[in-house]
């Protein structure tokens, strides 16, 4: 699915992921761990085409497509997706409109019927119950006047609706409480399958707690320092990160 | 310069007959218009507009001879409105279709039949800020346009649309308009003001509109500028508010390389309230210039202002709002709005609202930002695999959406979606 081979890049000419090597296949959740600066977000920037982001040397390719050359709408339409850290308000942009316009630019994507605005309805209204998002959010503009977790849980909304093949969590916890982290995690969990792939990045144990990754991959300046399964997450909550570093 | 006198003199010797305190007006007028000039650079309220296409040009009056018909399909109209056609500044009784409720007077009857209403004297009298040069000339040229006025209790839900179309003509010709608008007392109705280009050359529209509202009465004013991109537009609208009586107006610019409008509104009475939303899209190389005074001089009203533009390409705005509280006044809530949006690095915005409170009962805001399209919305967009065009035009579409919604008819509204939707198309290209 994704493949990261020895990859340096950076933003604006600051160099920031050194010589990092990651493979995802299909089905698999992968945690990437670390402190703030060290590279987490670069990378998720990355692998989703964020400007001002560039790659200096090695690859990403994803289902054997080298990412560097396409465009982000592009990586969408492919199948990568990303829950922003930040979720951004787009005022007098209708919610439901939005994401009416990008499940159909996905359906035209792949020849199929575009979907019309009854159907749309219907299937959104299915999809807001596994997020316990109430109808009202579909008449706002997108993420205006969200609060912290409705903002998150949107982006889990739009992840089920448009169905990606690779989703990239990007903190997804940060400003949660534990019931919408539930929500959140309940929502991906279900969404789980072998053929979709995901890569959660967060400071934090806590996420993975509700989630099951198959693996975990601790960054440190820039390149993947550990990998392990769901302990090693358990032994960074306890000894945090330093006994990492050389 | 020299055209103005010319055609000056051609009308005054084709309206013999006119009466004579109408002929002494134009003349005392045309003196005023001459001995000032049009604006310069050097005006403090008109620097930012260059009039020297109209200095240098030469327009004639249009006359009876440029009306050689009507479209076959007539443009822009909206669905289920009352329709009043003006072509080439020549009214269409035949093709107009008036509510009974309504008193229309072409405006040759009401020039004569209520000089001193059109009267200098009485223009300062009432408005001292809104003497100006283009004001003057239209006084001094004032050959179409109507009066129109609202009976005492009449509700009329329709709304009236009066389209002032411009066609083609063998010479670049020029217009000034002048419009009365009279609500009476609680009365309720909708007007919309529609210039409308259909033609190649250049022209020179030059209308007045004075709108009054009496006591107790509900207007609603859309006007919209729809000229061709090569015409220049300048316009004095005046509205005066009397008490308890409610003004909501929608305007939208599209069209005109020169659009410069200035927009003066009083309120005249307590407890009046007026909106006020413009929007402005240009492109090219037009200019869009919008000059407001909002004088706040009884009790208990209530003003809000919004004017959003879009520039883009070579294109620039102007945008001065001022909000005048007068002395002893009470209870005053006035809000200015002013949001642009600057798509292009040769696109230029001139934005400067103000405030002048002279009373201490007051509450009010301004404000005016101009930015671009916000990088990161757009890659958000993007991210969810919409295309560049595609996620511009949720962008723009987003922002002008507040502005479509705050039109009360639903026709109007969709009228003025679907062609902000056209013009944004076209800049996106």
């Amino acid at each position: 699915m994704l493949e990261i081979k020895n990859l340096h890049a950076g933003v604006k000419g600051k160099a920031i992921l050194d010589g990092l090597n990651l493979k995802v296949n299909p089905g698999e959740l992968h945690a990437i761990m670390g402190r703030n600066g060290s590279g987490k977000s670069t990378l998720a920037n990355i692998i989703t085409g964020r400007e001002n982001y560039e790659i200096t040397s090695g690859e990403v390719r994803f289902n054997g497509k080298d990412l560097e050359e396409m465009a982000p709408e592009d990586r969408a339409l492919e199948g990568i997706f990303m829950s922003f850290q930040y979720p951004v308000v787009i005022p007098g942009v209708n919610n439901t409109y939005f994401l009416r316009a990008a499940l159909n630019a996905k359906l035209k994507h792949y020849e199929k019927k575009e979907i019309n605005a009854a159907d749309f309805m219907h299937l959104i209204r299915e999809k807001l119950k596994l997020v316990n998002m109430d109808e009202k959010y579909l008449s706002r503009a997108v993420n205006d006047g969200f609060s912290g977790g409705e903002k998150k849980r949107n982006e889990i909304l739009q992840m089920l609706t448009l169905e990606p093949k690779l989703s990239i969590l990007d903190e997804t916890d940060s400003g949660l409480d534990i019931d919408a982290l539930k929500i959140v995690a309940k929502g991906v969990n279900n969404f789980r399958d072998s053929s979709r792939s995901f890569i959660a990045i967060t400071h934090y144990q806590r996420l993975l707690e509700y989630m099951e990754p198959d693996f975990i991959h601790v960054l440190i300046n820039g390149k993947i320092v550990k990998s392990g399964d769901i302990s090693l997450a358990q032994e960074i909550e306890q000894k945090g990160y330093s006994w990492l570093e050389s | 310069m020299k055209y103005f006198r010319d055609e000056f003199d051609t009308l005054i010797n084709s309206n013999k007959n006119e009466n004579d305190k109408l002929t002494m007006l134009r003349k005392k007028s045309f003196e005023v218009f001459m001995e000032s000039g049009l604006p310069t650079s050097k005006w403090e309220d008109w620097r930012f507009t260059n009039f020297s296409s109209i200095k240098n040009g030469s327009f004639r009056l249009s006359s009876l001879k440029d009306f050689d018909g009507v479209p076959k399909v007539l443009p822009g109209r909206i669905p289920n409105t009352h329709l009043v056609l003006i072509v080439n500044g020549r009214y269409q009784p035949d093709l107009s279709d008036v509510p009974k409720e309504i008193a229309i007077t072409s405006g040759a009857e009401h020039f004569k039949s209520y000089s001193e209403f059109y009267s200098l004297e009485s223009m300062q009298l009432n408005w001292s800020k809104g003497l100006n040069p283009f004001y003057t000339l239209n006084t001094s040229m004032m050959d179409s346009g109507l009066s129109l006025r609202v009976e005492d209790n009449a509700i009329i839900s329709k709304p009236i649309q009066i389209i002032y179309l411009t066609t083609s003509t063998a010479n670049e010709i020029m217009n000034h308009p002048r419009f009365v608008f009279h609500a009476g007392s609680n009365s309720q109705a909708t007007l919309v003001e529609h210039y409308l280009g259909y033609m190649t050359n250049s022209y020179f529209n030059n209308p007045v509109t004075m709108i009054e509202l009496d006591n107790n009465s509900f207007m609603n004013h859309i006007r919209i500028q729809e000229e061709t991109g090569n015409s220049h537009h300048v316009a004095n609208t005046f509205y005066k508010l009397n008490r308890e009586s409610t003004l909501n107006v929608n305007s939208a610019s599209f069209g005109s390389l020169l659009y410069r409008h200035n927009i003066n509104l009083k309120f005249c009475g307590n407890n009046s309230s007026a909106d006020y939303s413009a929007l402005s899209l240009a492109k090219q190389k037009q200019h869009h210039d919008q000059h407001i005074i909002v004088e706040h001089a009884s009790d208990a009203c209530l003003s809000n202002q919004l004017f959003k533009y879009i520039l883009s390409d070579d294109s620039s705005g102007v945008f001065n709002g001022k909000v005048v509280v007068e002395e002893n006044t009470k209870r005053t809530n006035a809000s200015q709005s002013n949001k642009n949006l600057v798509l292009s690095p040769s696109a230029l915005m001139n934005a400067n609202p103000q405030l002048e409170i002279y009373a201490e009962d007051v509450k009010c805001s301004h404000g005016s930002t101009t930015g671009q399209i916000d990088p990161e919305a757009l890659f958000y967009l993007k991210s969810r695999g919409l295309n560049h065009e595609k996620s511009m035009e949720l962008i723009m579409n987003g922002f002008i959406s507040d502005i479509i919604e705050l039109v009360k008819n639903e026709n109007v509204g969709d009228y003025l979606n679907e062609i902000a939707a056209q013009q944004l198309e076209k800049i996106l290209i």
